[in-house]
């Protein structure tokens, strides 16, 4: 018979480490229901019958985040038959706030002392167990402890019914008891009589009481904030702080020193420095960054990237699909299609895997040894600026190796608005894909001076601070960031199982679409520049310009007309522009398949170099550039945005917005930056230009929508009117 | 006094939390609850970096003002 236990405990407090412990790699990933928040389940190794349910991390069971609602809507509704709390030894007190919500669920819990080989004999599990009245259990996670009595102990207590709560003090219990009462059948009456109690407006609304009822239950509440002067919800949370307070003095041993500086602080005192906190960042990825993507001997990204590039997506796959095709005398449009089409295409994306992996190893490796909730903070007050908060930077960080998983980062920001601010502006950060076509331009125009890079990361950064701040302004967005509060966990080692973890998994969400949407752009794109009208006939073409994707082009061009995309470069460049949509890297292909460039192009397309400078001006090329940085991002990231936003309207708003962004700004450069130069003269789009930068200082200077003050809430107010 | 002008690395304890509003409720979800001894770690520009019942928690400047010790 299966048995279905929820693994719930504090973030950080070593769930992750324990549920991949338990499951191996039996493991399926998917979204609680209607909500963006990750859903892990899987079954134990050696017995299949226990199928384990990773609940987020949570801190309670009130509804402050997304996570905690889903949490503890799955408790109450779906009953798992065990409720498994992991709890953080060195952190025990904290740890036991939701242990005591927990309990009242009426659903057996088992508690998973972790990390006891840290506090060695300070707890005493026996003494613990009988105060919580569940079976305690000491585990080490990470070292793979405890795990077998774990599950005995399992087994067993999921054949009890119900589960014993610690009660309150009397005044408070009474009330309980009788707000208990009051409900309709309930299968855990005391979470919802206390839930009541406190004011939930999620469970008022499910209950929806009859008016004799609220009545009766607002003379509770009433009459226990009278007797202890303070909020219900309040005065909830204070028992249950005594509740843990009695429990830690039997069975736990006050360590002396409590106030001494740890390791941790030390390390903190230096990495979150008010005046060294910047530059250590900067230095940090600065390292990361050199040896994921940098050209020095110690580059080992750029190494396993220039070696897929070069030898296994540019010798040994096509030589052995030629002698495949060659042996199995293929049709030679057919070859084409799987030489120049798939290998050529799937290639490209494929070929930066090395680099993307190497990043996000030391991404990881950031994120589990506890420096990135410090980086969260020190970026805090300068995000706060422009009105994101600190969390929204590590999307941001992570964009800048690939788009998909920095947009999947934004997840663990609580506030609505914040996070799809930062849905709408991760797109703009320079990803590894885009460093091509900055290396094209430098290379072709600039003589590869290295301010075109710098540039490209001082535009990417300004439209995030530029979108931020007009966005701020509108109504939906309107009011202050969420106010900054996050644990920061111990500093420890990374672990390599979490590090290769994570890396995976983030990696494995990259090279799954090469095998999807861009093995089918590929064919596509081979098949419009393969092909085309040739003296009215339909037919193989040789000569590109008279492919379909050249009378595509020619067609759509006059769109670009304002951003002095013209004459012979308006076609190229707009099919670049499009092709990069599949991925940016297409960008500079397609310019070299456009030049008619026989052969292999290199990284950043020396070869084609002189006969782009031919079309380009500095000033055309900084239009196309800022375009191309700005516009809509791949298809793989368009994707992650329709699946973090989670709703079609904002999904189109957002990747609008991008497109919209870009154009503008690439025309007020053009138009503006051209007539500076005398390389374009006045015309109408000049004025059109001015218009549209008018327009922008004034979204961003104007005063915007003003909100109510946010310090009432909407639950604050209902409140109110209920007392008044 | 409010949090944001606490001295490093000594020991306050919390006096009140004001505001009413859901945020408070998470401070007191996270541990940061009236008569709770509390010491900050580490001020850059008013966010600090506080210690409560053994944990280290990072708060902007909005929730360091509002905690009075």
């Amino acid at each position: 018979m299966e048995i279905k236990i929820a693994l719930a405990g504090n973030p950080n407090s070593g769930k992750t480490t324990l549920f991949n412990t338990l499951t191996g790699s039996r493991q399926r990933v998917g979204n609680w229901p209607g909500v963006t928040v990750e859903k892990k389940e899987g079954t134990v190794k050696n017995d299949h019958d226990l199928l384990i349910q990773d609940l987020p991390g949570i801190y309670s069971l009130s509804p402050y985040s997304l996570e905690e609602v889903v949490s503890r809507t799955y408790l109450v509704h779906e009953r798992p038959d065990v409720i498994l709390n992991i709890v953080d030894a060195t952190n025990i007190e904290r740890n036991l706030y939701l242990t005591t919500q927990l309990l009242e669920l009426d659903i057996p819990v088992i508690v998973a002392l972790n990390m006891m080989d840290v506090v060695e004999d300070q707890i005493d599990p026996k003494k613990l167990s009988e105060q919580l009245h569940v079976p305690v259990v000491e585990i080490s996670a990470l070292k793979n402890k405890g795990i077998d009595e774990l599950l005995v102990q399992i087994k067993k207590v999921s054949t009890k019914k119900g589960q014993q709560f610690l009660p309150f003090t009397e005044d408070v219990e009474a009330s309980v008891s009788f707000v208990e009462k009051l409900l309709p059948h309930l299968e855990c009456p005391r979470w919802y009589a206390i839930k009541v109690l406190e004011r939930d407006e999620r469970v008022d609304e499910e209950m929806n009481f009859s008016h004799d009822i609220k009545k009766e239950i607002s003379c509770q509440i009433d009459h226990l904030e009278e007797i202890y002067d303070d909020d219900t919800e309040s005065l909830i949370t204070n028992e249950r702080y005594a509740q843990i307070a009695q429990i830690i003095a039997k069975a736990v041993k006050k360590s002396k020193g409590k106030h001494a500086l740890t390791l941790s602080d030390k390390i903190d005192k230096v990495v979150t420095n008010r005046i060294l906190a910047l530059p250590i960042f900067i230095l940090i990825m600065y390292c990361v960054y050199t040896i994921a993507m940098g050209s020095t001997p110690i580059s080992i990204g750029t190494m396993g990237t220039g070696w897929a590039n070069d030898v296994l997506f540019g010798e040994w796959i096509p030589g052995a699909v030629d002698s495949m095709i060659g042996a199995l005398h293929l049709n030679p449009i057919l070859g084409s299609l799987i030489q120049d089409g798939i290998v050529a295409g799937v290639g490209a994306t494929l070929g930066f895997v090395p680099q993307i992996l190497v990043l996000f190893i030391f991404l990881s490796i950031l994120e589990d040894c506890g420096y990135m909730a410090r980086v969260a903070f020190i970026m805090d007050r300068l995000f706060r600026k422009f009105g994101l908060s600190g969390k929204s930077f590590i999307p941001l960080l992570v964009a800048t190796g690939c788009g998909v998983p920095g947009i999947m980062a934004s997840r663990t920001i609580e506030q609505d608005r914040d996070r799809k601010m930062t849905i709408m502006t991760t797109g703009f950060i320079p990803c590894g894909a885009k460093m091509p076509i900055i290396g094209l331009f430098a290379g072709a125009i600039f003589g590869n001076s290295s301010l075109v890079a710098t540039s490209a990361f001082v535009i990417g950064i300004a439209a995030v601070i530029i979108t931020g701040i007009m966005l701020k302004k509108f109504k939906a967005f309107a009011g202050e960031p969420a106010p900054f509060v996050m644990e920061l966990p111990v500093y420890h080692m990374p672990s390599i199982h979490n590090v290769l973890h994570s890396t995976w998994e983030r990696g494995w969400s990259f090279i799954k679409r090469a095998g999807t949407l861009i093995l089918l752009s590929s064919i596509v794109l081979w098949f419009l520049q393969s092909f085309g009208f040739v003296n009215g006939a339909f037919t193989l073409v040789e000569d590109n310009n008279h492919s379909l994707l050249a009378s595509i082009g020619n067609a759509v061009s006059w769109i670009f007309y304002p951003l002095g995309w013209v004459g012979d470069m308006a076609w190229k460049a707009t099919v670049a522009t499009f092709t990069g949509l599949i991925a940016k890297e297409e960008v500079v292909n397609t310019f070299g398949v456009l030049y008619n460039h026989a052969g292999e192009l290199s990284e950043a397309g020396d070869e084609i170099w002189a006969l782009v400078a031919a079309d380009f001006s500095a000033v055309t090329a900084y239009s196309f550039m800022i375009f191309n940085l700005l516009c809509a991002p791949c298809f793989a990231a368009m994707g992650a945005i329709k699946r973090e936003m989670n709703n079609p309207k904002w999904t189109l708003l957002s990747i609008g917005y991008m497109c919209g962004f870009a154009y503008v700004c690439a025309m007020i450069v053009y138009q503006i930056g051209g007539l500076l130069l005398g390389e374009v003269s006045f015309n109408v789009f000049t004025i059109i230009a001015i218009v549209l930068l008018a327009g922008m200082i004034y979204l961003l200077f104007r005063k915007g929508y003003q909100p109510e003050s946010e310090a009432i809430s909407t639950r604050e107010l209902k409140f109110r009117t209920s007392k008044s | 006094m409010p949090l944001v002008f606490a001295q490093l690395d000594i020991p306050y304890v919390i006096k009140r939390i004001s505001g009413k509003d859901a945020v408070r409720t998470h401070l007191r979800n996270l541990g940061l609850v009236e008569s709770e001894t509390v010491i900050v770690r580490q001020s850059i520009a008013g966010n600090l970096i506080v210690e409560i019942k053994g944990v280290r928690l990072a708060l902007d400047e909005g929730l360091g003002r509002r905690i009075m010790v």
